[in-house]
């Protein structure tokens, strides 16, 4: 008995992946017990279609954490980014999708600014972009004067309102991201030097990596998926407005780190970051079913969040306590 | 009196028994060398011993009482282990007194208070810093000793044990070491000693205990045993100990020329290395030797100066520029600079060579197992399997891997910093084996940074002592200790065909 159960124990932390799939599976079955409406299509097709942003940032944001850095300022570039595709659209007259294109061109390279930014003049990427994120949200006040760019062509509302079979758009674009990122970070040459610039710059650098050129690519990388999530984000409300984004960065680290990605850098997997996010939506959704006050949900998705952020440690703890009293 | 006694202590790691079924009893007033290979169990059943790991069978008692269940007797161990592990951003004051609670500093800390009741214990150590000074500043040798201190500050200790103390320690550091260690026993303390370096096993030892594959295989007092047997209880087989190493294969053709580098360490070096040549570096810890090397590799600045490899221009500052061009570096400090602790032997092994494994964009996972097995095998790695964490590996194996991967990236340049810093004799050979062979096979050009006199004097074929970053003498192979030992302390060699530039 007790043998089986410390076995259960060590896979548990053998895999932070698969134990936080697991709990995120216990949860949607206890939120479909607890509220009748959860599992009802509708909800849970505007569920899935939540997560599949933040769960888009938490893997951009997991490929950072992975070397030991942060970007702040994911959400001002979504939105910065969302804001400029639309005013090619509605007022430069630019093809909607080409505006897309743009779109995340022009969010690779603000990516690219960080990057450079943080690596030549060896900034703390966390300060670093907490100030572009001031940049970037002073650039759209400035482009728009708070107001929302509206009347966005409908060709592209599919992209953000619709589902190809019961499954929303948004949510297999998060999908091709992760497939990708997944690729980059198993599969790849690169990836394994990712791995080992979060492990050891130090050690990186004396093998020959060239450790800067990967920080700046990632940053990149990090850039135009935030782009895609702002872009996907207007075709959702049909309107470009500059408080999209606004949680995406505490929220994708948040995500990652209870996908078992150490902020630490050098383990993990991004893969975590889209169950993290997973874990995160089915809260605040079934808080906000239950009918909990609003000016509650917040304190208490607060804490159900850093509940789950504890729960690697937890079975640690668990685990040690275990012992000492068997021994 | 018997302070300590470990009865059938049993330790398992996944994969691998660590000790197996080992007896020990430890004497006040004793000194008590325990010797093995890598891998042995050395460490292991040191912090079996001082309460850090739980035996999985077996019993410790100290003073006569079962330590397994009255923790607090643990208290009187007191354990350098071998890795530093000191507080860089903080400072010696600080770091010696931590923690707090133990070393009865109590209530507001005053740092003037700390800082006083350092000065006199940094004295008796001769450690040449001041209290207020972070420890990431100071050299590597007065952090060593800093550690052992910093175990010996909490007065109700009975029994000292360090593990590898003397890694990173000068010759002279090392003498004062022995000082202390000696005057620490006649107050009838009992000390456990643990080192790769059986010059010191035989000065110092009383008692020894000899440890292979995790058992214990002798224990005798040390009068009645000499070199040869303490090399065949360890490694199972005799070796010969005057062995040489020196290439016998060096050419007249330039592979490396340096010229007038100069750094934030060392001034106006050149030199010249040959094809097939094994050169020894040698110096006091602290020459810049690890700077110089450091900066031609591209790690650190250079400020002037030119280097050329193969009769071509090296561009230096750019370690990736290097990697490819074959200069390779073997950093002295493997857990700062060598492992990435979190990931497994397999990928610390392949980390160099990943563009020849790649396939369509992907790592080909067969030609990566087939190279991992290959490595682990040809440096005879002791690991469980490949997918284990490299942190987990024994110090000695950790170097090994470090090593094996750097083979696989075609070198051309091999700059062996430390090469066998905690290494036991039969590896050390095999390391030294290996480097005779890649000279005069493969025609590399090997530089060996090298503190201990011994080994630069059996591998090199020419030596050069650096002295505060600058070349002070170059001695040919067979020349005598004492004048390379005079360089090294800045007394520059006389102009009889031996004085650096040509
Ligand atoms: N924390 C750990 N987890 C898993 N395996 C371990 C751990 N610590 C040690 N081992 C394994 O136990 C064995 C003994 O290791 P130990 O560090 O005691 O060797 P050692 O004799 O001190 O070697 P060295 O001279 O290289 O320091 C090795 O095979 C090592 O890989
Ligand atoms: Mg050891």
């Amino acid at each position: 008995m007790i043998n089986t159960k410390k076995k259960g124990l060590a896979t548990l932390r053998r895999s932070t992946l698969t134990a936080i799939t697991l709990i995120l599976f216990v949860m949607v079955v206890i939120a479909g017990f607890i509220s009748p409406y959860f599992l009802d299509m509708y909800n849970l097709q505007s569920l899935i279609r939540d997560l599949a942003f933040v769960g888009m940032i938490g893997i951009a944001q997991s490929l950072l954490l992975l070397v030991g850095e942060l970007d702040l300022s994911v959400g001002k570039i979504a939105s910065l980014c969302g804001i400029l595709a639309g005013m090619l659209m509605v007022n430069g007259g630019v093809d909607p999708f080409l505006s897309l294109g743009i779109a995340l061109i022009l969010g690779l390279v603000f990516g690219l600014i960080n990057g450079l930014l943080i690596t030549k003049l060896r900034l703390n990427s966390m300060v670093a972009t907490i100030g572009m994120s001031s940049v970037y949200g002073g650039i759209n006040l400035v482009l728009t004067k708070g107001k929302a760019i509206t009347q966005i062509p409908e060709s592209i509302y599919s992209l953000g309102k619709g589902n190809i079979g019961p499954i929303p758009i948004p949510f297999l674009f998060t999908l091709g991201v992760l497939l990708l990122v997944l690729f980059l970070t198993k599969k790849t040459k690169t990836g394994r030097y990712i791995y080992a610039i979060g492990n050891n710059r130090e050690a990186a650098s004396i093998l020959g990596i060239k450790v800067d050129k990967i920080r700046v690519m990632i940053y990149a990388i990090v850039g135009m998926i935030c782009a895609l999530a702002g872009i996907l984000y207007v075709a959702r409300l049909g309107s470009s407005q500059s408080t999209i984004g606004e949680k995406w960065p505490m929220m994708s680290i948040a995500s990652a780190v209870i996908g078992g990605v150490a902020l630490t850098g050098g383990t993990g997997n991004p893969a975590g970051a889209l169950v993290g996010a997973a874990i995160i939506s089915v809260i605040s959704n079934v808080i906000v079913l239950l009918g909990v006050s609003v000016y509650w949900q917040s304190a208490v998705s607060g804490i159900v969040i850093v509940l789950a952020i504890s729960f690697s440690s937890l079975s640690t703890i668990i685990s040690e306590k275990k012992q000492k009293k068997l021994g | 009196m018997k302070v300590l006694e470990a009865k059938k202590i049993t330790k398992l790691f996944p994969g691998v028994v660590a000790l197996d079924d080992v007896d020990i009893s430890i004497y006040s007033g004793e000194i008590h060398c325990i010797i093995g290979e890598n891998g042995a169990g050395k460490s292991t059943l040191i912090k079996c011993l001082t309460g850090v790991y739980k035996p999985d069978a077996g019993e410790i008692t100290i003073n006569g009482k079962d330590a397994g269940k009255e923790r607090s007797l643990f208290r009187r161990v007191a354990y350098v282990p071998q890795e530093i592990n000191l507080f860089g951003h903080m400072t010696v004051a600080e770091n010696l007194f931590l923690p707090y609670e133990k070393t009865g500093v109590n209530g507001l800390i005053n740092q003037k208070e700390l800082n006083q009741r350092a000065l006199p214990l940094l004295k008796d150590f001769a450690i040449n810093v001041e209290p207020e000074m972070l420890v990431r500043d100071i050299p590597v040798s007065a952090q060593q000793l800093i550690q052992i201190v910093r175990a010996t500050v909490c007065q109700d200790y009975q029994i000292l044990m360090l593990d590898e103390p003397t890694t990173s320690l000068t010759t002279e550091d090392t003498v004062l070491l022995f000082d202390i260690i000696r005057k620490i026993k006649a107050t009838n303390k009992a000390i456990v000693f643990i080192s790769h370096k059986l010059e010191e096993i035989f000065e110092l030892g009383e008692v020894i205990t000899v440890f292979r594959n995790g058992k214990r295989v002798a224990h005798e007092r040390m009068p009645n045993v000499d070199l040869a047997w303490v090399i065949t209880k360890m490694t199972g087989r005799a070796m010969n100990q005057d062995e040489t190493f020196y290439s016998e294969k060096v050419t007249d053709e330039v592979l490396l020329e340096v010229n007038h580098v100069t750094g934030a360490c060392f001034t106006d070096v050149s030199f010249k290395l040959r094809k097939g040549e094994i050169l020894g570096f040698t110096g006091l810890v602290g020459a810049g030797r690890s700077e110089l090397m450091q900066a031609i590799f591209g790690y650190l600045p250079a400020y002037g100066g030119s280097v050329k490899l193969n009769g071509k221009p090296f561009k230096l500052g750019e370690t990736n520029y290097s990697v490819r061009h074959g200069f390779i570096y073997l950093p002295e400090d493997r857990k700062k600079m060598g492992i990435l602790p979190m990931l497994s032997v397999r990928e610390n092994i392949t980390i160099p060579s990943l563009s020849k494994l790649t396939r369509y964009f992907s790592i080909s996972r067969k030609r990566e197992s087939a190279l991992t097995e290959a490595v682990i095998s040809a440096y005879n790695i002791k690991t469980p399997d490949a997918e284990k964490k490299i942190q987990f590996l024994s110090g000695g194996n950790q170097q090994k891997v470090i090593i094996g991967r750097s083979m696989s990236c075609d070198p051309q340049v091999l700059v062996f910093d430390e090469p066998t810093k905690g290494i036991d004799v039969g590896t050390k050979a095999e390391i030294y084996r290996l480097m005779k062979k890649l000279a005069e096979e493969k025609g590399i050009g090997i530089i060996l940074i090298s503190s201990e006199m011994e080994e630069v004097m059996k591998c090199a074929n020419r030596i050069i002592a650096l002295y505060h970053g600058e070349i002070y003498g170059e001695f040919a192979c067979g020349e005598k200790k004492e004048r390379i030992l005079s360089a090294i302390i800045g007394v520059q060699a006389d102009s009889k065909g031996s004085y650096a530039h040509d």
